[in-house]
């Protein structure tokens, strides 16, 4: 394709990656977004609109889209040239066509679950397996308390014994950290199963 | 301004619908609701895989094209940067929510940015940003961020970096490891 050789300037490269936050109303995704972004949690919108407009019609009236979908997302400088970018969304299935385009090249979501509604991750949780997207599950104990056994949850949610299930506290940095860890070395895992570790 | 994507979708029903089958029908196989309140009794309706009405609008809902037959996820993927450009053709630059866009040495001279936007988009990208970045501080859409800075990558007023392959590309696998000591180093 033409045009692309402006691409390689002189700048340096980045690389970006992200991991999609997914979980209910209220599951703590900002929460967990915010306690290791080192801005804060910005919103982005997508946007539904029944109209036919171009670009320029729509940065002129900028109010005529119908339907927004609000994404939360924080940045994590994890070297001078490596960038992660936490995204969290909505669950609901009607947002599903955002998802598609969220988890496109994401290392792997961290679903959080609210114990007392764990219903929520439903949905979230057949979008990834049926774009066989790595995750793991984040339990949010909001009273303290567990009050399930890891494994009873496991079965509730009709999850596979590989899935990790890890018990996560978003408020608390070191907590949200350990569970992207845990997500990454999952995705890892999974990724060396599914193509061989290759030499060393 | 008319309605291209057909008729809007009969809001009320179809988010009704879709909450019904959040609270009730999510999972295909399972699930013991022991752990929680028993569901309302979930309405009887078709697969909820089928029930996308929204998503051609998806990020391109700007774009100019009458609604196609819903594809296969795969080929959505395929066929959505071009519904953005009205089906000019582009190079292949491809912006997701997290591609890291800067503005380029070219774009050093303030006369390469014809349109206002890009150069406000410019000043922005004069420190490295991501696309949902560049939505938010500019305050648009994602779908409308995008179709800008694919615009400017194709003018070469930015510089597009590069995102996670994925794939069974070893770089991929080097690449999450890098991600994994980048955080444990937090
Ligand atoms: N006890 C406890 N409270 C939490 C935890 N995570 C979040 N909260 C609290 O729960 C509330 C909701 O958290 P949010 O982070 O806003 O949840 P959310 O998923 O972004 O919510 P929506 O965007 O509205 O769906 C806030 O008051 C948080 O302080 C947690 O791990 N433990
Ligand atoms: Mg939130």
């Amino acid at each position: 394709m033409d045009s692309v050789g402006y691409e390689d300037s002189a700048a340096p490269t980045l690389t970006s990656v992200k991991i999609v936050v997914a979980g209910g109303f209220g599951a703590g995704k900002t929460t967990f977004v915010g306690s290791v972004s080192e801005i804060m949690p910005l919103t982005t919108e997508a946007v539904m609109t029944s109209a036919s407009v171009g670009i320029d019609d729509l940065a002129a009236t900028p109010n005529k889209s119908t339907t927004t979908v609000a994404m939360d997302f924080g940045r994590v400088s994890l070297d001078s040239d490596l960038i992660l970018y936490l995204f969290g969304t909505p669950g609901q299935q009607r947002f599903w066509f955002m998802w598609d385009d969220l988890v496109r090249g994401a290392i792997g979501a961290v679903v959080l679950a609210d114990t007392r509604r764990l219903a929520d991750c439903f949905s979230p949780i057949d979008f990834f397996e049926e774009r066989n997207l790595p995750y793991v599950i984040g339990l949010n104990c909001f009273d303290g308390v567990l009050g399930h056994d890891l494994e009873e949850v496991r079965d509730a949610l009709a999850i596979g014994p590989e899935v990790p299930i890890v018990t996560c506290d978003a408020r608390d940095r070191q907590s949200t950290k350990q569970t992207l860890i845990t997500m990454v070395e999952y995705s890892m895992r999974r990724w060396v199963a599914l193509h061989g570790a290759g030499v060393g | 301004m008319t309605s291209q994507w057909g008729e809007p979708a009969p809001e009320m029903t179809i988010a009704d619908l879709m909450n019904g089958l959040s609270l009730g029908g999510g999972r295909k196989k399972h699930r013991k609701p022991e752990l929680e309140e028993p569901p309302p009794p979930a309405e009887s309706v078709a697969d909820n895989g089928d029930v996308e009405p929204e998503w051609p609008l998806g990020e391109s809902g700007v774009a100019d094209h009458a609604p196609v037959e819903p594809l296969p996820v795969e080929d959505a993927a395929m066929v959505r940067p071009y519904a953005w450009t009205r089906g000019r053709t582009r190079s292949t630059f491809e912006l997701r929510v997290e591609t890291m866009v800067s503005t380029s040495g070219r774009a050093a001279d303030a006369n390469a940015f014809a349109e206002s936007e890009h150069r406000a988009i410019g000043a922005l990208c004069k420190e490295p940003r991501s696309v949902a970045e560049v939505a938010t501080l500019f305050g648009a859409p994602l779908g409308v961020a995008k179709v800008l800075l694919g615009d400017m990558a194709q003018l070469g007023l930015v510089t597009v970096h590069k995102t996670a392959t994925g794939g069974a590309n070893k770089a991929h696998l080097v690449l999450m490891e890098r991600v994994l000591s980048g955080l444990r180093r937090l």
